[in-house]
């Protein structure tokens, strides 16, 4: 069986948390920024889904088209090595409400 | 090093002479020896109520303008009354006195003048246009000034200060805007100064006016190579773009919502960074820059409105 080319073979299955929009605002410009430069800062892949529609986590075009509001409910998803300490960091982001509010 | 403005606290009635002379079609009628006398402020003065004996509230300082007002109401006087009168102006220490309307000075004004040493001179302009030009020629005398390391183009009019470390590309980027059919202003060392206390100017030192240095190549003749049109002698200053080592580079605006500023010279002037990195065609990234730029001027803010938009939707979105 061929490994996957994305995120070497130490890990090979995607890591997933599950975090919800509490800043008022969602997911605009301002969150949708802060979270792409925090997400280009690792190696690993990083994505986002909500309802089905998933899309890069370091894109943020790809970040706002989710129009991700209050309340709304993200799965993060990262692959590579540094793929736990990336989701710890964004998943913190959306309990920081992003420095808003 | 750090460039420094320079403000000018006064220009001799000979450097305004000199300056502006041939402009202003000034010529000397008396009072040659008091040409090193100081003009203090960027304006100039009609001494109407000063001529009438008012002198508590008298600009003194200014480039003395007399019109047919001044002389026919000098005629008026009694002739003791009017020596008295020019001998109190001239004594407040004015810089210099012009003449609009080629107004020939009385024998009597002339020798006043010599007698407190106070140049006069004799301008074929009217009135209006005379003070219109002469305080404008004042202001830029006196406007504050400073050298910029940075390459200015005129992009669809949109006048744009590249800035960034030697060797980062300003000349390369330069060059490609010129191929465009873009205009430059000036290459590495610009002059700025404001104008009317309001705009930032741009233009070139005279002695490299229209040259440019790109590495490989040596000097270029900009007006000859690319025709008179990719050359303009000054521009206001609208945007200051800053080109950065992509490594070096900690923050890379992503969404651009928030409009960054730059102070030069007391104004506030838009500023963006742009990462170089191989590959970027950088020319193609501060023409969008400026185009974007123009369309803020015009009340359109692409981030803002896009965003605006979102949280609405997110809004109506989280009711529904």
């Amino acid at each position: 069986m061929k490994s996957s080319p994305i995120g070497g073979d130490e890990h090979p299955r995607p890591l997933i948390r599950e975090v919800v929009v509490i800043n008022k605002q969602g997911i605009h410009a301002r969150p949708a920024a802060l979270f792409v430069k925090t997400a280009t800062k690792f190696r690993a892949d990083i994505g986002i889904e909500k309802e089905g529609e998933v899309v890069n986590g370091k894109s943020i075009i790809g970040l706002l088209m989710l129009a991700a509001g209050e309340g709304t409910k993200l799965t993060l998803t990262a692959q590579g090595q540094d793929a736990e300490k990336a989701l710890a960091e964004l998943s913190k982001l959306f309990e920081d409400k992003f420095s808003e509010d | 090093m750090e460039p420094k403005p320079t403000t000018l606290k006064a220009i001799t009635a000979e450097e305004f002479y000199t300056a502006h002379g041939r402009q202003l079609g000034l010529k000397l009628e008396a009072g040659q020896a008091g040409l090193n006398r100081k003009i203090h402020e960027a304006t100039i003065n009609r001494p109407g109520l000063a001529l009438a004996g008012f002198f508590r509230y008298f600009a003194w300082a200014r480039v003395q303008v007399l019109g047919n007002a001044e002389k026919t109401y000098l005629k008026s006087l009694s002739s003791p009354e009017r020596r008295g009168r020019i001998r109190d102006f001239f004594q407040r220490r004015v810089p210099c006195v012009v003449f609009s309307r080629n107004i020939q000075p009385t024998r009597e004004f002339l020798e006043e003048a010599d007698a407190y040493r106070v140049p006069v001179f004799r301008s074929p302009l009217v009135t209006g246009r005379l003070i219109n030009s002469a305080t404008l020629m004042l202001d830029l005398d006196f406007a504050p000034k400073m050298t910029e390391h940075g390459t200015m183009v005129d992009i669809l009019g949109i006048g744009v200060l590249i800035k960034g470390e030697s060797g980062v590309g300003k000349s390369e980027c330069a060059l490609a805007l010129l191929e465009r059919g873009y205009s430059l202003v000036s290459d590495d060392v610009t002059r700025m100064y404001v104008l009317d206390g309001r705009e930032l100017m741009a233009s070139s030192p005279e002695e490299t006016r229209y040259l440019m240095e790109v590495r490989g190549l040596g000097l270029i003749d900009v007006g000859r190579v690319f025709g008179v049109g990719a050359i303009r002698t000054e521009k206001r200053v609208d945007l200051v773009v800053t080109l950065r080592d992509a490594g070096k580079m900690e923050d890379v605006e992503r969404v651009g919502m928030e409009q960054e500023f730059q102070e030069i010279l007391g104004i506030a002037v838009p500023h963006v960074q742009i990462p170089v990195s191989p590959g970027r065609d950088l020319a193609r990234l501060v023409e969008v820059a400026a185009l974007d730029q123009k369309l803020k001027t015009m009340g359109h803010n692409t981030a803002k409105e896009f965003n605006d938009r979102l949280i609405a939707r997110m809004r109506n979105e989280a009711r529904g």
